[in-house]
């Protein structure tokens, strides 16, 4: 695969304790899911690529080709937007006042701001204070949040963890949307039959590197009985979808 | 594009910026006027312009650096309690209850026990902040691990406690018992001219706080948040702390310790505008001016009830009913 195809690259990664990780390349427009037990290093890995967390003595991290490092601060902003996996406001900033920071790094000019806010139906709650909002309703914030920034590379952490089956559902459609406008979408989940969905999928266990690729070649029975101890079985089931 | 609701909210932070200008204006007149010698409107216009020998005695000497120290020291606690706010994302976080004030007061009173304060006048205010940054590391220190209001206010008590007993002690042991109430409840009573100038740098820092307004509503909500949104978190930091430690040591060392005004003021603005700090900071500087001008006055008329017991009379019992809601 060709350097510059690839949206995301991790090289020696160190975080002591956590994660230890030779190599990882994502492909450009993918849509990214990362598995693993409770434990695995998935939001540190997460926190590693978005430059939150430094990634080692030796370790690099490349957008687009490009080493983070070099990347002034404010042009992070715009490249990449990472999403926390627990949402936690201390002060009662609206809505609307919360989703224009994703515009912090475009000079505050407010582009997009009203669209993200409909895209993930908070229209309604925009003058709401932030900190009474239920768990859910503050996740979908902070992906309006991510989503106003506009940047190429979203790295959500367990962004369908807080929320209820449709939204969950639309989560996943505007991770789409992303990818097919030529964006990535690298996310961390539990669901291993949504990240059967996916375009590639990325397996840590233990704070290292298990298998990464397409669905179909990486979540074989094997692995899933050897790395979540769970037996894999294609079943007829409930499958949902958006009306 | 500024959606209606927006533009109605810096709407309300224009006039509440209006409010707090001309509160601070009609608190200032009132200041000049009250006190053992009162003085009319009158009276003050020719003090002022000296053709009135008592009352620009009264004025130039007493009652204007007075009420400038009062007013300095209103802004610089105040907008310390915002910044501090914002970093420690904990709305009780302030100079004093963090200990910052405490640290400044030990700083100054050491400078005044070896006799280093005579040698310059910006001796005393540089002693300050050297006590008062050492407190604000060790805050930093101890709450690094998220900023719990537990963690946070138990690190206060204890700095609190450690750096009082090092005030009341430098104080008792060099015999100048009478200055120990002076820095263990503040007050403005007797600030010459040199003491305004002491202050007068809060001005400097306060306008340096300005453009930090925006990358402190990111902050406010998360650290690494604001980093991933483009933040400069680092700097931002270093600069929030320099700055406010700043603001706390200049309060301390013209008026001692004056507790409760970086608790009181942001918390009642906060109510009133929101929390951008784009409006916060200059609100805070305006308001806490006014609020501190406006115990000072109210001290003299109850009869000389020293200010920093005025403001911990009003900021004793807002901050029981502030922790009273906080979960």
């Amino acid at each position: 695969m060709d350097a510059a195809q690839d949206a995301l690259t991790l090289h020696a990664i160190d975080v002591p304790g956590r994660l230890s990780l030779a190599s990882l390349a994502l492909p450009r427009g993918a849509l990214v899911g990362l598995v693993g037990p409770n434990g695995a290093g998935k939001s540190t890995l997460l926190q590693v690529a978005a430059g939150l967390l430094p990634p080692g003595p030796a370790g690099k991290v490349r957008w687009e080709g490009e080493d983070l490092a070099r990347v002034p601060m404010l042009d992070r902003g715009r490249r990449a937007a990472w999403v926390p996996q627990e949402a936690h406001f201390e002060f009662g900033f609206s809505v609307r006042s919360v989703v224009a920071q994703g515009r912090f790094a475009h000079g505050d000019d407010e582009a997009g701001v009203d669209a993200a806010l409909a895209r993930l139906e908070l229209a309604a709650l925009a003058e709401r204070p932030v900190n009474e909002l239920s768990g859910g309703e503050k996740h979908r914030v902070l992906l309006a949040r991510a989503l106003a920034t506009e940047a190429p590379l979203q790295l959500w952490d367990e962004p369908l963890a807080a929320l209820d089956p449709r939204h969950g559902l639309d989560v996943l459609m505007l991770a789409r949307e992303r990818t097919r406008a030529g964006g990535t979408v690298v996310f961390s989940l539990h669901d291993l039959r949504v990240a059967h969905c996916l375009d590639y999928v990325v397996v840590l266990q233990g704070g290292r590197l298990h298998a990464a690729g397409a669905p179909d070649a990486v979540l074989t029975p094997a692995l899933l009985l050897e790395v979540f101890r769970v037996r894999a079985e294609t079943a007829p089931g409930l499958t949902l979808f958006l009306p | 594009m500024a959606t209606n609701g927006t533009k109605s909210a810096k709407g309300s932070g224009g006039a509440a910026l209006a409010v707090a200008g001309a509160s601070l204006v009609a608190l200032s007149l009132l200041s000049l006027c009250v006190g053992e010698a009162g003085l009319t409107l009158g009276q003050l216009w020719d003090g002022l312009l000296r053709r009135d020998e008592f009352a620009a005695m009264v004025l130039w000497q007493i009652r204007l650096p007075r009420l400038l120290v009062a007013a300095l020291v209103g802004a610089a606690l105040s907008a310390a309690g915002v910044v501090m706010q914002a970093f420690f994302r904990n709305s009780l976080a302030s100079p004093g209850l963090l200990g910052v004030s405490s640290g400044g007061t030990a700083g100054a009173v050491v400078a005044i026990a070896i006799g280093a304060t005579a040698t310059s006048l910006w001796v005393l205010p540089l002693a300050s902040i050297v006590g008062a940054s050492l407190a604000t590391l060790a805050v930093v220190g101890l709450a690094r691990r998220g900023a719990s209001t537990e963690r946070l206010l138990l690190a206060g008590v204890a700095l609190n406690a450690l750096l009082g007993a090092v005030t009341t002690y430098v104080l008792s042991a060099y015999e100048r018992n009478t200055q120990i109430l002076f820095w263990l409840l503040g007050g403005v009573e007797d600030r010459t001219w040199e003491h305004v100038a002491m202050a007068a740098p809060v001005l400097l820092v306060g306008a340096l706080l300005w453009p930090l307004g925006r990358s402190m509503d990111l902050l406010a909500l998360g650290p690494r948040e604001a980093q991933s949104l483009g933040v400069d978190v680092r700097a931002l930091r270093r600069k929030l702390l320099v700055f406010s430690t700043i603001l706390s040591a200049l309060a301390t060392a013209v008026a001692g310790t004056v507790g409760f005004v970086g608790l009181i003021v942001p918390h009642i603005l906060r109510l009133m505008v929101g929390p951008e700090h784009r409006r916060l900071v200059p609100l805070s500087l305006a308001a806490g001016a006014a609020f501190v001008v406006g115990c000072d006055i109210a001290g003299r008329l109850v009869g000389d009830l020293r200010l920093g017991i005025v403001t911990s009379l009003i900021g004793g019992p807002f901050f029981l009913w502030m922790l009273r809601k906080t979960p």
